[in-house]
C-alpha cells in the first residue's frame, strides 16, 4: 500500500505520581512540544483529537471534548476539528488509523493527538475495585468476583497451557522492562530487578506475580500526523505509517474464542502485508504490555524471535538494551507507569522517537523499521502498528 | 481496606435473559438460541448476533463441559469478593460449543487445570432470588 500519513512530532511529560500536577498543564505541555518538535507553529495544526480521561476527573474529560487544548494552544480558528476517539489501553494504536485516515482524505491537514491522565493518586483497593466494573459485563461476569487482573490471567493462564510458556519466562519480560526502565527519564521504576524478586511476590490470581502486573501512575504525551507527502516539508525526521491492522474480539473475555492469541495473528500478517515488510526487516518492537504476558503475544505473532517462542526468547536476554530485538524500549507500563488510555499513546510516541533518533540513552542503532502494537478494554481488541523512516 | 459500601453484585435480570435466570432458579442451565439461523447465543443476548433476529429461543444444556482457561483469585480481589478468597474464576466451554465465565467450586477446584471435566451446579446468592451456575470438577 502506498504510504499516505506520517508521525512528525512527538511530546511527553515524566509519568509518574505527581498529585500537584493538573492533567491539563500535563496535557499542554505535551502538546508544545509535539508542536515545537514538528518545527511547526500551532496555526498549521487544524484537528486536535484529545483521548479520553478513564480515572481523572470528568471535569477535565469535558474540558477536552469542549475545546479546552485550542484555547490554551492558540489553535482558535485553525482547528476545523476538535473531537475524541477513545478505545482504552488501544488508544494510540486506533487514534493513529483515525488520524491517518482524516490526513489522508484531505479533511484536514495535521492532527494533533494527545493523552492526560491522572491515575497515580488512585489507592491499590480504589483501582481494583474500579477494574473489577470496567470492561467487566455487570450481569455475566461481575457477580463471579471476575476483574481486569482474572481478564488477563485467563489469557496468559492458557498462553502457557498453548505454548508451554513457563512463569520464569513471564517474570523475565518484567526483568527486561525494567532494564529499559533504567534508561528511560520519564519512567516510574528505575532500579533494576531479578526473575528472583518478581519469583518472591506471591500471586495475586495465578498466574499473575505483582511485578509481572503494572501501577497506576499519571502521565501525558502527544504526537501530531500529518500527510505522506507534507511530511518531508515539515521535519528533516519524518516516520511514516506502513502498515495499521486492527481487529475486535470480544467484549466479555469469556467470548473470546483464541484467549491464548487473541486477533494478533491475523492482525500481524496484515500489518506486514500492508507495509511491504517482514519480520527480519523490524529493528524495534514497541509491544504493549500491562502484564507480562501481552509482548509475549504480539511478539509471536510478529514473528520476531527467530523461530522460538517469545518467553524464551526474551528470557535469553534478546530484548534488552543492545540485544537483537529490542523491545518496549520505555520500559512499559509495568516500568514506565500506567497512565490508563495513555499507555498506547506513550508506546506509539517512543516508537517514533527511536525512529527519529531521538530515544536518548535507549537509542537503538540505525533503527529503521519499528512495530508497535495495542490493545483497549479487556483485551477487547488487537493492534499492530509499523513504523517506518521509509516511505513506500 | 475493602469497601464497605460496595455490595456484592448480583445479576439484574432482563427482559430478553429472564429465562437464564429462572431457569437457573430451578437448577437447570439453558441456552438461548435463534429460531431463524439456529445460532447458539451465549452470553444471552436482545437480538441474534448472527441475524440480528428478535425470534429466539431457549434449550437446555447437558451442563457438562470443559475448564478452557482458569485462576485461582488468591488475595487483592474486589471489594465485595475480599472474604472469598481463595475461588477460582474459569471459562468453560459447554459440550453445546458456547462458552462462559463461572466460578470452579467444590472438590478439587484449587488443583484445576485447563482441560479439566466440570458439570454445572448451583449456588444460592444470599439476599437475592439469583441462583448463579457454577461448576464442579468430574473425577
Amino acid at each position: 500500500m502506498k504510504t499516505t500519513a506520517a508521525i512528525v512530532g512527538t511530546g511527553e511529560v515524566p509519568t509518574g505520581n505527581f498529585p500537584d500536577r493538573t492533567e491539563s498543564e500535563a496535557a499542554v505541555t505535551a502538546c508544545r512540544q509535539a508542536i515545537l518538535d514538528a518545527g511547526m507553529s500551532p496555526r498549521d495544526i487544524d484537528a486536535v483529537m484529545p483521548i479520553g480521561v478513564v480515572v481523572g476527573s470528568r471535569h477535565f474529560n469535558t474540558d477536552l471534548i469542549f475545546s479546552r487544548l485550542c484555547e490554551e494552544l492558540g489553535l482558535l480558528r485553525s482547528a476545523k476539528l476538535n473531537a475524541q476517539v477513545m478505545a482504552g489501553g488501544a488508544s494510540g494504536s486506533a487514534t493513529l488509523k483515525v488520524a491517518s485516515a482524516l490526513v489522508t482524505s484531505g479533511a484536514v491537514r495535521n492532527v494533533l493527538v494527545v493523552h492526560s491522565d491522572k491515575f497515580g493518586s488512585t489507592t491499590m483497593q480504589q483501582g481494583i475495585d474500579l477494574f473489577a466494573t470496567l470492561g467487566i459485563s455487570e450481569e455475566w461476569e461481575a457477580p463471579y468476583g471476575h476483574n481486569a487482573n482474572t481478564a488477563v490471567a485467563l489469557i496468559t493462564q492458557r498462553y502457557m497451557h498453548e505454548t508451554g510458556t513457563t512463569e520464569e519466562e513471564l517474570a523475565s519480560v518484567a526483568v527486561a522492562l525494567r532494564q529499559w526502565g533504567v534508561l528511560n527519564p520519564h519512567a516510574m521504576f528505575r532500579t533494576p530487578i531479578t526473575v528472583e524478586d518478581v519469583m518472591r511476590g506471591d500471586h495475586v490470581c495465578t498466574p499473575l506475580r505483582p511485578k509481572t502486573m503494572s501501577l497506576w501512575a499519571d502521565g501525558a504525551s502527544a504526537y501530531i500526523v500529518a500527510r505522506a507527502d507534507d511530511a518531508p516539508h515539515i521535519t528533516s525526521t519524518p516516520v511514516y505509517v506502513r502498515g495499521a491492522a486492527s481487529l475486535v474480539t470480544h467484549y466479555s473475555v469469556s467470548q473470546e474464542k483464541n484467549l491464548a492469541f487473541l486477533a494478533f495473528p491475523e492482525v500481524a500478517k496484515q500489518a506486514y502485508a500492508q507495509s511491504g515488510l517482514s519480520p527480519k526487516d523490524i529493528d524495534v518492537a514497541e509491544l504493549y504490555d500491562a502484564y507480562s504476558v501481552m509482548p509475549l503475544l504480539a511478539m509471536d505473532a510478529l514473528g520476531l524471535c527467530e523461530g522460538e517462542r517469545a518467553g524464551k526468547f526474551i528470557a535469553a536476554g534478546h530484548t534488552l538494551p543492545g540485544g537483537k530485538m529490542p523491545m518496549t524500549t520505555t520500559g512499559g507500563a509495568i516500568s514506565q507507569g500506567h497512565t490508563a488510555a495513555g499507555v498506547g499513546v506513550s508506546l506509539m510516541v517512543e516508537a517514533a522517537r527511536q525512529l527519529m533518533g531521538k530515544a536518548g540513552e535507549r537509542q537503538v542503532k540505525d533503527a529503521v523499521n519499528a512495530a508497535e502494537s495495542g490493545s483497549g478494554g479487556t483485551w477487547m481488541d488487537s493492534h499492530i502498528t509499523i513504523l517506518s523512516r521509509e516511505a513506500r | 481496606m475493602s469497601d464497605q459500601s460496595i455490595s456484592r453484585p448480583v445479576p439484574r435480570p432482563t427482559a430478553w435473559s429472564k429465562p437464564y435466570w429462572d431457569a437457573a432458579r430451578e437448577g437447570r442451565l439453558v441456552i438461548q438460541h435463534c429460531k431463524q439461523c439456529s445460532a447458539k447465543i451465549m452470553n444471552p443476548k436482545q437480538y441474534c448476533p448472527v441475524c440480528l433476529s428478535d425470534d429466539l429461543g431457549w434449550s437446555e444444556s447437558s451442563g457438562r463441559g470443559t475448564v478452557y482457561s482458569y485462576s485461582i483469585q488468591k488475595r487483592s480481589a474486589a471489594s465485595p469478593f475480599v472474604d472469598k478468597v481463595p475461588y477460582v474464576v474459569a471459562v468453560v466451554r459447554l459440550e453445546e460449543g458456547v462458552q462462559m465465565l463461572s466460578n470452579i467450586v467444590g472438590d478439587g477446584a484449587l488443583s484445576v487445570q485447563c482441560g479439566d471435566a466440570v458439570r454445572v451446579a448451583f449456588e444460592p446468592v444470599a439476599g437475592s432470588d439469583i441462583a448463579l451456575p457454577v461448576f464442579e470438577k468430574v473425577e
